[in-house]
């Protein structure tokens, strides 16, 4: 009991600071970084009360690919500007002892986590938590698509909707612009691309094009 | 479980037609025209099919978190019916701004989609999901000139303040289902008996989203700069429509889940209530832009939709479904006035604009005339029956307060009606503007004018419909 209570206060401690620190970080990149880092410890809570799949998916979809797509956009839109201080690891880059302590802590979480998981499964025995035999994607898989139908339809449709909306916010149409057609390569033949002339002697061939 | 799926088959049936459409835009070329024309008798067929669903009593589907009453069945007409308006007014607008494009009628329907969910919902995650295909679709639709700067930007403010006000309802509805056990509407209400501080605080985070929702003061500041900044046929769908769904919401949370808490509630309410009314009659005067005024002018035209909910009778809330339904009709015959300033393919939205008009077009002036006095509220249009029908259920539940402050208010709003109706008529004129309308632009406005103009002869026609409504 007690030592579920110190993980939960540790795992806190480290959402709410670095939740703080990617408001107050100057730098977008450390922000980017705290961000994961917070991520990952809201994820180790979710896994500390039972919702292993909550905690993974939150790992996968945000750590996984919205975090890291951020880092990336962050990273190329800064480009010109710390072209210098971030791609050499030369004295002056304040960026590698940060980015070491941020993946310090978070290679702890994930082996307290996983190893408590994994080695004293009667860790997380709380008062409030009910072990049931059914596992939680079991358990959201039964009402997802049976209870909650509507909600998992009208869900495609956001998502529809979003996608939309990228498009005609995004899309430019450029005028002008040669793109290669396949069937028309190959359907060309020898008698399109080749004309056969005589050439008399000391004219020349008139080429129209 | 079984659920007759012919209950929901008007909405099964707009987002089947949603997707249908999308494939015939994309695939065919050159098929704006057809989309358009497409979608507006999708939407007729969808008020049909909603029509033949009103003689159904009210049926909670889908475990109970989905109702179809009659409340739902007519604001969802009425949403089907003004976006059919919308559509047909702003063919001319989007084509001289070339925007004419087949997702702008598509964006539409989804919206119109996600509000006749959020209309529906007795639950709080249907009615979230509701919002937010709402919501993400009118984002788009504020930014779709986005070559123009002010049509980024306002897309932008809205989208980042709304996502604000998202997040605060979201924190206001995991309180309620923290402190009642429930996301249900009907087991809220039962678990209601004893009230929480945070069952308190939930509700505040909830009224404070849905009154970002419908621009009611202090979480007004997005609606001026949105409004002047989006395309105008966009402010038109903004300035109706989205406000239906919101203030059906409205009724629907604090006449269902909220019903034992209404010591909580009331007082909010009538804050913004008082609020809006002031701020909207007050803040509007010295605006120079038409669609900054109409911004100010809707504010305070939410502020008198829920004095009539701040009553918490039965009265109360079906003076508001009126209030709103003549709000609709009054903001499309001034927004199809709005249409008819263009000259040379260029349109006009200052008020400056409108000086003399009377010279050249008097039966133009002559129905911004009646526009103006109904949106002032003054009798025999039918913008003062409405507001007549709000003051008539605040005083029965004797909050004169309320009353008299709305009366004192609409003194002050009618002095900037008045001036318009001055520049029109006194000022000296200037060119003429075009007069080839089309022909949904003309419809649009003879109807509504003649409903403003006409409707003291026979006011059962709506009351008689909205009398019959059963909120709870």
């Amino acid at each position: 009991m007690i030592a579920h209570a110190i993980f939960f206060y540790i795992f806190s401690f480290i959402a709410v600071i670095s939740a703080v620190m990617v408001t107050v970080s100057k730098n977008t990149v450390h922000s980017v970084f705290f961000l994961i880092l917070d991520f990952i410890s809201i994820s180790c809570l979710f896994i500390m009360i039972g919702a292993e799949f909550l905690g993974m998916i939150m790992l996968i979809v945000y750590v996984g690919a919205v975090a890291v797509l951020f880092l990336f956009v962050v990273m190329m839109l800064n480009v010109a500007h710390q072209k210098n201080t971030f791609f050499k690891s030369t004295h002056g880059s304040r960026h590698i002892p940060i980015g070491l302590l941020v993946s310090l802590i978070i290679f702890f979480e994930l082996v307290i986590v996983v190893g408590g998981w994994k080695y004293k499964p009667d860790l997380i025995n709380s008062i409030s938590l009910e072990i049931s035999e059914v596992s939680n994607t079991h358990s959201i898989g039964y009402v997802l698509y049976t209870d909650y139908i509507h909600l998992f339809q009208l869900s495609g449709m956001i998502l529809l909707v979003a996608m939309i909306g990228a498009i005609i916010l995004t899309y430019r149409k450029r005028e002008g612009l040669k793109r290669q057609s396949y069937f028309s390569q190959i359907s060309r033949e020898k008698g399109d691309g080749v004309d056969l002339v005589d050439v008399e002697k000391n004219k020349g061939v008139k080429i129209d094009v | 479980m079984n659920i007759d799926l012919n209950l929901i088959f008007p909405e099964i049936f707009l987002s089947l037609s949603i997707m249908s459409l999308l494939m015939i835009g994309v695939f065919k070329k050159n098929s704006s025209n057809l989309i358009f024309n497409l979608s507006i008798l999708t939407l007729f067929i969808l008020a049909a099919l909603i029509l033949n669903l009103s003689s159904v009593n009210k049926i909670l589907i889908f475990n109970n978190s989905y109702v179809i009453d009659d409340v739902a069945n007519f604001m969802k007409i009425l949403t089907a019916i003004s976006a059919i308006f919308v559509l047909s007014i702003s063919t001319d607008f989007l084509k001289s701004l070339k925007i004419y494009q087949i997702e702008y009628p598509i964006l539409i329907l989804c919206s119109i989609l996600g509000m006749m969910v959020m209309i529906s919902s007795n639950d709080l995650i249907v009615f979230y999901i509701g919002l937010e295909l709402q919501s993400l679709a009118l984002y788009v639709l504020a930014a779709f000139n986005r070559d123009n700067v002010l049509s980024s930007e306002s897309g932008l403010k809205y989208f980042v303040l709304s996502a604000l006000s998202s997040g605060l309802l979201l924190y206001g509805c995991s309180l309620i289902y923290g402190f009642t056990g429930s996301t249900n509407f009907n087991e809220i209400a039962n678990n209601t008996n004893q009230v929480p501080y945070g069952l308190t605080f939930g509700i505040v985070f909830i009224l404070v989203g849905l009154a970002f929702k419908i621009s009611a003061v202090p979480f007004h500041m997005w609606a001026p700069d949105v409004y002047q900044g989006s395309p105008t046929s966009v402010t038109l769908f903004f300035a109706l429509v989205p406000k239906i769904a919101a203030t059906c919401v409205f009724i629907r949370f604090l006449y269902v889940p909220f019903v034992n808490m209404i010591e909580q509630w009331q007082m909010i309410i009538i804050f913004i209530s008082i609020a809006s009314m002031i701020f909207g009659a007050i803040a509007a005067i010295g605006q120079k832009n038409l669609k900054r005024l109409i911004a100010y002018s809707s504010i305070g035209h939410m502020g008198y939709s829920l004095a009539g909910i701040a009553t918490g009778s039965s009265e109360g809330a079906q003076s508001t479904i009126i209030y709103i339904t003549i709000y609709v009709i009054m903001n499309l015959a001034l927004f199809c006035c709005l249409f008819m300033l263009k000259r040379n393919n260029e349109y006009f939205e200052n008020i400056e604009d409108l000086s003399g008009l009377s010279k050249n077009h008097p039966i133009l002036s002559l129905s911004l005339l009646i526009i103006l006095f109904s949106l002032a509220g003054i009798p025999p249009l039918a913008g003062f029956f409405a507001k007549f029908y709000i003051f008539m259920a605040v005083i029965e539940q004797s909050m004169f307060f309320l009353a008299i402050i709305g009366l004192l208010s609409t003194v002050v709003a009618a002095f900037y009606y008045l001036r318009i109706i001055k520049i029109i008529y006194f000022d000296p004129s200037k060119e003429k503007y075009d007069s080839n309308h089309s022909l949904g632009l003309r419809i649009s406005l003879i109807v509504s004018t003649i409903f403003l103009v006409f409707y003291f002869t026979y006011p059962n026609s709506l009351l008689g419909i909205i009398s019959k409504i059963n909120i709870i």
